[in-house]
């Protein structure tokens, strides 16, 4: 049944070029260089801390490093990071 | 980041949370609505973010339900620094005072300027002036509109033909122009005098000139009264000098005298019998409101009274603020009662109204120097309610006009 859902989906965004990340609830993630990284649509916040922050999404994690990170805007599903960004890493499960 | 910057005027608060990874209590503050900003991480169990003011309570509910400790470091923003101010009394005291005093001082006369009179004239209007109660140090609120000023000024100083009056926030110019006293003009200008209106001549007297009427000689108007002429003489008199003739002729002068004669006017009116007037019977009520456009706050002065018909006067004086006038107006209201009144006459009584009536139009239209010898009732007749009356006026008044010799030139 899932699996009839997701092909339904990618079928209608190949179709109709609708937006994949609003049809996958995926995160649509903005990075400008290394100071700003945005991200809409995750699922949580698991930590956080000066050098790490790591966010739940759709099927998985994002996980991005760094150094004196702020949290410069929360919004329920947007998160919106400033700092210096070395490493983002997406771990899907 | 917008939202941090709208905050700066509803007011936020940065908040310190402690407990295991104090991060996961402002997500669930994010997953509840609240906008959470500038979330920065001091230790492993310490975290400070920004929440907006209105946002406390829900922030309250929220940790009621987990084990972290919140405490409050900082407030910023507008509420924050009024309440902050408000709590410094005297400044607050010290503020209104001021705004009260300037208020005071700017409804204050500070200087009266007269110009474009001489120095004695001067005085005499700043005498006058401070009679109507235009002085330094009076209050703008108690003083006549300019134009009355103006008017009243005119009036009581006969040497001013014309004054303008001007109010400039707390400055009252006034500008004069003096009354020159004009001669006559060319007094030597050979003329005539000649009637201007018809009537039998009562008086002559004539300072200059040559006669040329009798009293109880009728007149009609352009009749020569006093020849400017001196060669106009009886002819018997040229005749007699015929050979010297040429050398006795004289210039023509200007004819001075004073001619009164009987004239005569008929009027015709009409006067109602019935007739209404109002009255004011001395009852009398003020009230005081503070007016910013449309809107009025009474100060003094509530309820109205039961009068059955009222006469409202009102007057309104604007408040000035420094240079500025204020958006708002002292309205002072007097409501006096009045009645209406109906009157009836006889016909008899119409009469003597309106001959009375007809004698005082007459004379302000002939002048004081007129005077009026008799009236009588041609015709009177009553038709409609109104007596229709034609009267008849003998006048003694002053038929002098000047007439210019043209001398052909």
């Amino acid at each position: 049944m899932a699996n009839w859902q997701q092909r339904f989906r990618s079928l209608l965004i190949e179709q109709f070029s609708l937006p994949s990340d609003v049809i996958l609830e995926m995160p649509r993630i903005t990075i400008i260089g290394h100071i700003h990284f945005y991200i809409e649509n995750h699922q949580g916040l698991v930590t956080y801390s000066d050098n790490e922050l790591k966010l739940k999404i759709n099927k998985g994690y994002v996980q991005i490093k760094g150094s004196s990170f702020v949290l410069k805007m929360m919004l329920p599903k947007e998160i919106m990071l400033e700092g210096t960004i070395s490493e983002v890493k997406l771990l899907i499960d | 980041m917008k939202y941090s910057q709208g905050s700066k005027v509803t007011g936020y608060v940065t908040i310190l949370v402690k407990g295991t990874s104090p991060e996961l209590f402002f997500q669930k503050c994010a997953s509840e609505g609240i906008t959470v900003w500038n979330v920065k991480k001091k230790s492993a169990e310490l975290c400070v973010g920004d929440i907006s003011l209105s946002d406390i309570k829900q922030m309250k509910k929220v940790r009621r339900r987990t084990i972290y400790k919140v405490s409050f470091t900082d407030r910023n923003g507008y509420p924050f620094l009024l309440n902050r101010f408000l709590k410094k009394r005297p400044l607050l005291l010290g503020l209104f005072i001021s705004i009260l005093f300037f208020l005071l001082l700017s409804n204050i006369i500070w200087e009266v300027r007269i110009t474009g009179v001489p120095k004695d004239i001067e005085e005499k209007i700043d005498n006058q002036l401070s009679a109507y109660g235009v002085h330094p140090g009076a209050w703008l609120f108690s003083l006549d509109t300019p134009t009355e000023i103006q008017q009243k000024l005119i009036q009581d100083i006969p040497e001013l033909l014309w004054a303008g009056v001007d109010q400039k926030g707390t400055t009252f110019y006034l500008e004069g122009v003096e009354k020159v006293i004009v001669q006559e003009a060319d007094p030597a200008q050979p003329r005539n005098l000649v009637a201007s209106k018809k009537g039998v001549i009562t008086k002559i007297y004539v300072s200059k000139g040559t006669p040329m009427v009798a009293i109880n000689d009728y007149v009609e108007p352009g009749d020569i009264l006093v020849s400017g002429d001196l060669n106009n003489t009886t002819e018997t008199d040229s005749e007699e000098n015929e050979d010297e003739e040429e050398e006795v002729k004289i210039a023509p002068i200007a004819a001075e005298a004073e001619i009164n004669a009987n004239t005569w006017y008929e009027v015709s009116l009409t006067i109602p019998l019935a007739y209404n007037y109002e009255q004011l019977t001395g009852n009398k009520e003020r009230k005081l409101y503070l007016k910013t456009g449309d809107f009025q706050l009474p100060i003094w002065g509530f309820g109205d009274p039961e009068y059955d018909e009222i006469h409202r006067e009102m007057t309104e004086n604007k408040i000035n603020f420094l240079k500025w006038e204020l958006p708002l107006t002292i309205v002072k209201t007097v409501l006096s009662e009045k009645e209406y009144l109906e009157e009836k006459r006889t016909k008899e009584e119409a009469i003597e109204v309106g001959i009375e009536q007809a004698v005082l139009e007459l004379k302000q239209k002939l002048g004081p120097d007129a005077k009026i010898l008799s009236e009588k009732v041609l015709h009177e007749s009553v038709d409609h309610g109104k007596v229709k009356l034609n009267l008849y006026l003998s006048v003694e008044e002053n038929i002098v006009k000047q007439e210019p010799i043209d001398q052909g030139d």
